[in-house]
């Protein structure tokens, strides 16, 4: 839970979260976690000290997922798949140069013949 | 991947997945031994884990990509806002100056019309002297260059024209009723044009007039007024400026 409290402070401030300030590593986790349990140790003590280690890893895991998902809610731009994206750039762009067009027709038909005296 | 599914929603599920297959890969670990996947489907699911781990990957990459074009998306939209207040600015100036236009043209239209009526009808030009003549004749306009005190004709109406006018009967009407009847008659009081100059009519109400400095001064004969209030500065303000008018009318004339 500590990455996302400490996330949400930090978006605010933040103008934009990208993927580069992603931290989603799993696999790492995973492994330390199946490394861990595999370990047989003979000693009883030292077996108790490994489950409870176990379980520790599990729980961080745990939160490694929580946190992904809560950071991938806050990515920009991903409302929509790429495809959908680009279609509304696209129509972005055509409403624009529609305005655009729009403005000059406004600006040059406004042209007075000057009253011949 | 289903393309109308949204980028956030492929990698929220695409998370979920892998937390599905750890867990399964860590139950499996502790899981007795009579109860363990077989070592082919336990690569299988690690082989999957990984495959999921690098499909999340590539699509945060995508994810990044899209990050950039909603960047462009949303100059663009700005742009378009921008352009939108300036359509708007343009269209209200337009209506501006059509409201503008649409008034001159209505005048316009109306001075159209009227020179119409006019070519229409043409009034020869001594026809509108001769007019001009009779509106003067009686001094309605201005005081005749020969006026000295005393003298009732004025360029506005004296007390007993506008007692002859229609507001002067109004107030009359209530009282004597009788007074309509003798109307017909009056009129040619007011056609004082034949008077001589110098020589006002002898009349009682005549004797009363009003003069532009608020005071009642009382006519005698013709040798000028004598004021009847007691501001004795004021009044005589008022003659020094009277005689010096007169004078100055005289030496015009001459």
């Amino acid at each position: 839970m500590m990455e996302v409290v400490e996330i949400a402070e930090e978006a605010p401030a933040r103008s934009q979260f990208t993927v580069d300030d992603l931290d989603i590593e799993i696999l790492p986790l995973v492994y330390e976690i199946i490394r861990s349990v595999e370990k047989d140790p003979h000693d009883n003590t030292q077996k108790a000290k490994d489950s409870q280690d176990t379980s520790h890893k599990i729980l961080d895991l745990q939160k490694k997922l929580d946190s992904a998902r809560s950071q991938i809610k806050k990515l920009p731009g991903i409302e929509y798949s790429k495809e959908e994206q680009l279609q509304k750039l696209e129509t972005l762009r055509r409403q624009l140069k529609l305005k655009r067009e729009l403005l000059l027709k406004y600006r040059n038909m406004c042209t007075f013949d000057v009253p011949k005296v | 991947m289903a393309s109308n599914r949204s980028t956030r929603e492929v990698l929220l599920s695409l998370v979920d997945d892998m937390e599905l297959i750890a867990k399964e890969l860590i139950e499996n670990t502790i899981a007795q031994k009579h109860l363990k996947l077989s070592s082919s489907e336990h690569a299988q699911l690690t082989e999957l884990l990984v495959a999921k781990d690098n499909e999340l990957k590539s699509t945060l990459q995508l994810a990044s990509e899209q990050a950039k074009i909603n960047q462009k998306m949303d100059s663009l939209k700005e742009e378009v806002e921008r352009q939108d207040q300036d359509i708007q600015q343009l269209q209200r100036q337009l209506k501006e100056a059509e409201q503008i236009l649409a008034t001159a043209i209505y005048q316009a239209k109306q001075k159209l019309q009227s020179i119409s009526r006019a070519n229409k009808r043409p009034v020869p030009s001594e026809e509108l002297i001769k007019f001009a003549h009779r509106i003067s004749a009686s001094n309605a306009v201005c005081a005749p260059l020969t006026w000295q005190q005393g003298d009732p004709r004025r360029p506005y109406p004296t007390d007993i024209e506008m007692r002859l006018g229609v507001l002067g009967r109004l107030s009359d009407l209530p009282l004597n009723g009788q007074m309509i009847g003798s109307h017909p008659g009056i009129p040619a009081e007011l056609h004082r044009a034949g008077h001589p100059a110098g020589e006002p009519p002898v009349s009682q109400a005549n004797q009363f007039a009003w003069h532009p400095s608020g005071e009642i001064h009382m006519s005698v004969g013709g040798q000028g007024s004598v004021a009847m209030n007691t501001h004795k500065q004021e009044t005589e303000d008022v003659e020094v400026m009277s005689t010096d008018s007169s004078s100055s009318s005289s030496s015009d004339s001459q």
